[in-house]
């Protein structure tokens, strides 16, 4: 455990330092993930004016979703960029996937350890500063409980897009072809839940819930967290279920995993 | 001429046998617009019109933006920067045409295959689901088609200099990506221009993005006409000969520096 | 003592057959036609500890096949391996400790990253003691030449000087195995010498087991005593190299030159190619005559001043076998 930890701190240094080598692609590259970030929620928030609210929403009730969303989308994008399923596609398809095969030390970890994407902290500041507007704008009930499921939510959502990860890269063990359509589920659910879900065609906001449990990691917390009521009418302990969606489904996901290591140990590409 | 369009012929093709990329790229459009679309119906509420756009309009807006991101490519453009690594360019710059043309003509093949098969599918799609607006007369038919070849040219010439940068540096994606994301404010991607305070729109219009995408949409949308229609179409042919202007100036001086380091 | 046994290995793959057109792709998630193929079939060997040995084959004999199921990398359908006691796929992790594996076209290296800062993360992936660390780099530096390159960024760098710094890599935690594959692919001869004098060096001072594939032949000839020829999945052959040349090596050539002009230079045994001059080519079959007696017999007729035997080289030969099936 302390020689897997070591290594994994050794690895993710040799990446930082990796993306380091090259100054001005850095700096560009690290502002240009704030920038985005920034100019996704100013399309929002400078337009809100207009339109008052977002089908009952204020901005600061929104920014609450959006910054937790970005915020644990982007801690999830640091820690498991190894299982980017664009990018890992690409190792599987160049046969790199093989090196990790070679050395005596755990698959799982390697992969974990091959992509930390330092830009993402930029988001990840971004989402911070959103989430902090939220707190200014809205006038939250603290309590302790409060306190201690925020952060819990935050790992939920991340475990669950990190398991979502996982998944789309198994599936480029056995093809490489179409495998964007996940970003879909990635990309898209993140978007997806920074706004409340609420506003979503019912067909969609149903799968969304029943199929992918997505609505479970961010309004249903924030519903929680902000007061609000369910027009939905589901039991309260739907506000909760975050981190059990995560931890349920980076289960499911590490064993699809290491079936599909199996699968190319088999097969070969 | 004939050379153009052999080249723009070739890479169509090749463009059409990606076929799996197109779909992924088509049904990924497709969820995204149904997405934009729920987050304009939800802030209209009970609005009948803002800014001049009718509900139907935006959401309209939000269907079209998506189909035709693909033929733009605002999103991001790499195939000259990786000309530049891979070495192949050397080949490319000795093309008996202009190697501004060579791209034009490939980037052609590229922006048609995209039109058909992703843009006019995607909006014909939103048409089941959503009540779109159409345009309403001939004229306007036509000043859209202006409109929609001006944009991909002015699109082209703009991501031909962000390219360009692979000139000076060994890893340019991170440089051609920043710009790529003021790209995708200021052409009105996000969100119709006029929706934003005015501060943003004249800040907007101080760049050519705008003129990429925007205008496109206000033509589409009958929000423009007279002669503010043939202004928007004159502004996309200045910016136009403005980018490519700079962008033979740039090529120019990064074909020396390639000269000189031997690369 | 063998260090790796191989039984019975073969691996089959199933190819399934595509569909094209507009709805191929769909109609290839639910057809699932396809044809069986023997990568490797059945085939057995031996290899003792310090061997160099040299696995050739033409693409897509089943050579990385394979070298792939040797180094844990792929499991096989039947059969089984053992190398330096472990079953490489079942206990991956402590059976890749001991070995070192060098990819041709693909790099262990960090791309990124300076030469240096990738080998030292190594030491710590294997768990190298410092000493021995040290001792090692300071020995592959100097013999690898590595010291002009040794903080430049993997990307920045040639293929030759890729290549040697990926062998150190592959050898920095004393590997008791070394897979080589294709490992001088694209260099230039000076590139290619160096590292095989490297490998020699390895084998012969180190007692590192090597097994090289390789297309250039040459590679082959001047490192490995013993070769390993596959063909579609089979064993062609195992043995001594030269016994390979004696065998299917066609003929050799004896090159004389002669003190004197005679009216006709004809010699039993041995039928004459070339002639120019005071200088005649003969060529002449293995096993019918040797070197010795036919110099002797023209010595006896003719004053010589020079002369030199020629023996085939290898690539005709490998190419004979592959082209006339000789072995199957």
């Amino acid at each position: 455990m302390v020689f897997a930890l070591n290594i994994y701190r050794r690895l993710l240094g040799a990446q930082v330092r990796g993306q380091m080598q090259y100054r001005a692609s850095f700096f560009f590259e690290f502002f240009g993930a704030i920038l985005i970030t920034l100019f996704e929620y100013a399309s929002l928030a400078l337009v809100f004016d207009r339109f008052g609210s977002l089908q009952g929403w204020s901005l600061g009730e929104v920014a609450f979703l959006y910054g937790l969303s970005e915020i644990s989308f982007g801690v999830m994008n640091l820690l498991f960029g190894g299982f980017d399923p664009g990018t890992f596609g690409i190792e599987i398809r160049r046969g790199t996937f093989d090196q990790y095969l070679l050395r005596p030390i755990n698959i799982t970890l390697q992969v974990l350890s091959s992509r930390f994407v330092l830009r993402r902290i930029g988001k990840i500041g971004v989402g911070l500063g959103i989430f902090i507007t939220a707190l200014n704008m809205t006038s939250i009930h603290w309590n302790i409980a409060k306190i201690i499921y925020l952060p819990m939510v935050v790992l939920g959502i991340t475990f669950f897009f990190g398991s979502l990860f996982m998944v789309g890269s198994t599936i480029t063990f056995w093809t490489v072809e179409s495998i964007e359509v996940i970003n879909i589920f990635t990309y898209g659910g993140s978007f997806m839940i920074s706004h409340p879900m609420h506003i979503y065609p019912n067909w969609l906001r149903r799968i969304f819930t029943y199929v992918i449990p997505a609505a479970f990691l961010n309004y249903y917390p924030a519903l929680y967290f902000l007061d609000k009521p369910d027009p939905f009418n589901l039991p309260a302990a739907a506000s909760f279920a975050a981190p059990l969606a995560g931890i349920i489904f980076i289960f499911i996901s590490t064993a699809f995993w290491l079936f599909g290591i199996q699968h190319y140990q088999s097969t070969g590409t | 001429m004939r050379l153009f369009w052999e080249i723009t012929k070739t890479s169509y093709q090749r463009y059409l046998s990606y076929r799996a990329a197109t779909i992924a790229g088509l049904i990924t459009n497709f969820f995204f617009g149904i997405l934009r679309a729920a987050i304009l119906i939800a802030l209209y509420g009970t609005r009948k019109e803002v800014a001049g756009i009718s509900l139907q309009g935006a959401i309209t807006y939000a269907a079209l933006t998506q189909s035709i991101i693909g033929y733009l490519s605002l999103f991001g453009w790499v195939d000259l920067m990786n000309t530049v690594y891979t070495g192949q360019i050397a080949n490319d710059l000795l093309k008996p045409m202009s190697y501004f043309r060579f791209w034009l003509a490939q980037d052609l093949g590229r922006a048609g295959v995209n039109f058909v098969f992703r843009g006019m599918i995607v909006i014909l799609g939103y048409s089941l689901i959503f009540d779109l607006v159409w345009p309403q007369s001939i004229s306007q038919w036509i000043a859209l088609t202006l409109a929609l070849i001006l944009s991909w040219l002015l699109s082209f010439s703009w991501r031909f200099i962000t390219n360009l940068a692979a000139f000076w540096t060994p890893n340019a994606y991170g440089i051609s990506r920043f710009f790529f994301i003021f790209s995708w404010f200021f052409s009105g991607f996000l969100m119709p221009l006029r929706y934003f305070p005015d501060w943003v729109v004249k800040l907007s219009y101080l760049t050519p993005f705008p003129h990429m995408l925007n205008t496109v949409v206000e033509i589409y949308l009958n929000l423009v006409q007279g002669p503010d229609l043939i202004m928007a179409l004159l502004y996309q042919l200045i910016w136009i000969a403005v980018l490519i202007t700079s962008g033979q100036l740039i090529l120019r001086s990064g074909v020396r520096r390639l000269v000189i380091l031997g690369g | 003592m063998n260090l790796i046994q191989v039984n019975k290995l073969a691996k089959h793959f199933k190819v399934f057959q595509h569909h094209r057109g507009g709805f191929g792709a769909l109609r290839n998630l639910f057809s699932r036609k396809y044809n069986l193929v023997r990568a490797v079939d059945e085939i057995n060997f031996n290899i003792g500890a310090g061997e160099f040995v040299g696995y050739i084959g033409p693409n897509g004999a089943g050579k990385s096949t394979t070298i792939k199921m040797l180094a844990g990398l792929l499991v096989p359908t039947s059969g089984e391996i053992i190398v330096n006691g472990f079953i490489p796929w079942k206990d991956r992790q402590n059976y890749v400790a001991e070995v070192g594996a060098v990819f041709g076209q693909r790099t262990t290296l960090w791309w990124d990253l300076p030469v240096i800062e990738s080998l030292s993360l190594l030491k710590y992936i294997y768990r190298v003691p410092n000493n021995r660390f040290n001792e090692n780099l300071l020995n592959f530096r100097k013999l690898l030449d590595l010291d002009s390159f040794l903080d430049t960024p993997v990307r920045s760098l040639s293929l030759g000087q890729r290549m040697r710094a990926d062998i150190c890599a592959a050898l920095l935690h004393d590997p008791k195995i070394l897979f080589l594959d294709e490992p001088t692919i694209g260099l230039d001869v000076v590139a290619k010498e160096r590292i095989r004098k490297f490998m020699k060096l390895i084998n012969r001072e180190q007692g590192t087991t090597v097994i090289l594939t390789t297309h250039d032949l040459s590679d082959v000839e001047k490192l490995c005593h013993r070769v390993l020829i596959i063909d579609h999945g089979k064993l062609l052959y195992d043995g001594n190299l030269n016994k390979l040349k004696t065998r299917f090596g066609g003929n050799r050539h004896l090159v004389v030159e002669f003190s004197e002009k005679y009216p006709n230079f004809i010699i039993d045994g041995a039928k004459i190619i070339e002639q120019s001059d005071l200088q005649t080519t003969y060529s002449f079959e293995r096993g019918t005559i040797t070197a010795s007696e036919l110099i002797g017999r023209i010595s006896a007729k003719y004053r010589i001043r020079d002369l030199e035997v020629r023996e085939p080289d290898i690539e005709g030969t490998i190419h004979k076998i592959y082209e006339e099936q000789l072995l199957t």
